[in-house]
């Protein structure tokens, strides 16, 4: 319906942050997903696995579709109380965790888990376990951002916000520790595996540690958007 | 002639009509969109309060649209019946454009509308020879319309220190951040009034400034703005208020959540203290536009996620058409009547 009303007062465009928050959420919804998926996966049932990758592909494309829209939500002449380059620099990383998410579930689709021994399998447990964990962190931390604004980025705030960086750096840094571990253990055991097994689970390992690593630089990146204001 | 008088009396009161459906509305908007306050609680504050404003302090504008613009006296010396006429077709040609504005959803100001078509009247005027084109009052008009940029920006630079100040003493010092909002609120309660005396105050005159001029030229006032032309015009207003202005304010309310009660409260402030100095100085602006430039004010202080600035650019080709275009309307609509009337 029209209107008829003489207004200007569309110079309050609409806030990035919230759909923001929202990628965000979308981002570990699909890691919590992904979790589920490798102990099916560990577990051998391929039915619960397609099921997962499924609902990980639908959230990815969810997540596609916000950050398709806050990008397109500031043209030039929209002003943000951050450097818009930093938040879409931002985005792009905090992006990639539901790609990671949705390219390790495919990869787990790909290849059965039958030769592999019990302490690989734990480990990829182990590993997955902590990849989520800075995954959720993460999340928290892109919770924050709502507060930094209600301040309008209060020291206190701010303060709170950076705590939790180098936190999430920790849980990556766990991450890439496991990753050599497993990748130790996966070669240990390649007569068992076999050649084209070993290989797959490489790609396995890289796929799950990605996760980590996008949402460490993530926070990388929330960290130079907020100090560079 | 009274047929005439009754004729600029409904033309008025269509004006104030516009106005208090429009602009008033437009003003009182962002507390609804704050939460501060209800929608009945504000059409409730603005009818008080945009009625006191133009009842008390409605008058120095008034003055200026009314003669200020254009040598009112000096054209009744010659022919007093011209300028009922002149009168009449100004606020005809103002609330005929402002009417299309309002169809097609352009920020356009109708104060200077009326700037613009009482101008066209002395326009025409000198062009019949009844006085010269010296004789407009250009400095007074320059004046106005420097003070159609300096508001906005003013509006700006007040809203930016408001929201600071409040930035640095509370936001940044909060401990509990609802509470402080919350406190907010009651302050919105007061610049919400504050907004509505300020708005009354300056934009009455965009209905009755013409109508005062014929009135006193036709001998029916005296040398003062009488009150119940005041009267007349508040009413109006707060009456555009109740009948369509609430839905206004509904729709700039759901569009603006983004302003918190700090927010809200710093662009009140800062809009209603430069209207109710312009009214002060006898300058009749927009106040519409006052507030968006108090928004980016706020925006650019940190205040708000995103502000758009395109708007800019959209009130500024809404200047530079309405002065004139409604001075042409205005005009065309006198030279109409003189072949009727005259």
């Amino acid at each position: 319906m029209k209107d008829y009303i003489r207004s200007v007062l569309d110079v309050v465009a609409e806030s990035p942050f919230v759909p923001l928050e929202a990628h965000a959420k979308k981002g570990v919804l699909a890691v919590e997903k992904l979790a589920e998926a490798m102990e099916a996966y560990c577990a051998g049932n391929q039915a619960i696995l397609e099921e997962r990758t499924g609902e990980i592909d639908k959230l990815e494309h969810e997540a596609d579709k916000l950050k398709q829209k806050i990008r397109a939500g500031i043209p030039s002449t929209v002003r943000l109380p951050v450097n818009k380059k930093d938040l879409l620099s931002f985005l792009k990383q905090q992006d990639s965790i539901a790609d990671y998410a949705q390219a390790a579930a495919y990869w787990m689709t790909l290849r059965p888990c039958r030769t592999i021994p019990e302490e690989i399998k734990e480990g990829f447990l182990e590993l997955m376990n902590t990849s989520l964990k800075t995954a959720r962190l993460y999340n928290e931390l892109a919770g924050e951002l709502y507060k930094l604004l209600a301040t309008s980025f209060s020291k206190e705030q701010i303060k709170e916000t950076m705590t939790i960086i180098p936190e999430v750096e920790k849980l990556e840094h766990d991450v890439d520790v496991l990753e050599t571990a497993l990748l130790k253990k996966i070669f240990e055991n390649e007569d068992a595996i076999g050649g084209s097994g070993v290989c797959h689970l490489i790609g396995l390992v890289e796929r799950v540690g990605g996760i980590a690593d996008k949402s460490a630089s993530a926070a990388d990146r929330l960290r130079t958007m907020i100090l560079r204001r | 002639m009274d047929l005439l008088v009754i004729a600029l009396i409904l033309a008025g009161l269509y004006m104030a009509w516009n106005i208090g459906a429009n602009d008033l509305a437009n003003a009182m908007g962002t507390s609804v969109g704050t939460g501060a306050l209800t929608l009945k609680q504000v059409i409730i504050i603005a009818a008080v309060f945009e009625f006191l404003g133009a009842v008390l302090f409605g008058e120095r504008v008034t003055t200026t649209i009314a003669k200020g613009i254009v040598p009112i006296d000096m054209i009744s010396i010659v022919q007093p019946d011209i300028v009922v006429l002149g009168m009449l077709a100004a606020i005809l040609a103002a609330g005929f454009w402002v009417t299309l504005a309002t169809f097609y959803n352009l920020p356009v100001s109708t104060s200077h509308s009326i700037v613009g078509s009482v101008l066209g009247f002395g326009l025409i005027a000198a062009h019949n020879g009844i006085i010269s084109f010296s004789d407009i009052h250009w400095g007074e008009l320059t004046r106005i319309i420097a003070s159609w940029f300096i508001s906005p920006a003013l509006g700006a630079v007040l809203a930016y220190l408001t929201f600071s100040v409040i930035r640095k003493l509370f936001l940044h010092r909060a401990k509990d951040l609802p509470l402080v909002e919350k406190k907010f609120i009651s302050l919105q309660l007061i610049t919400a009034c504050y907004m509505a005396f300020a708005h009354g105050s300056n934009d009455v005159a965009n209905a009755v400034g013409p109508l005062t001029a014929a009135l006193k030229v036709m001998g029916v006032l005296g040398v003062e703005v009488p009150v119940w032309i005041l009267v007349m015009g508040g009413l109006g207003m707060v009456i555009g208020m109740a009948t369509w202005g609430y839905k206004v304010v509904e729709t700039i309310g759901s569009k603006i959540t983004e302003l918190t009660p700090t927010r809200g409260f710093s662009a009140e402030f800062a809009t209603a203290s430069v209207v109710l100095f312009h009214s002060f100085s006898s300058l009749p602006i927009s106040t519409t536009h006052t507030l968006v430039g108090s928004v980016i004010g706020v925006g650019l202080a940190g205040g708000i996620a995103a502000v758009d600035l395109r708007v800019i650019w959209k009130i500024i080709s809404s200047w530079v058409a309405t002065v004139p275009i409604a001075a042409l309307t205005s005009a065309l609509i006198f030279v109409g009547f003189e072949v009727i009337f005259l």
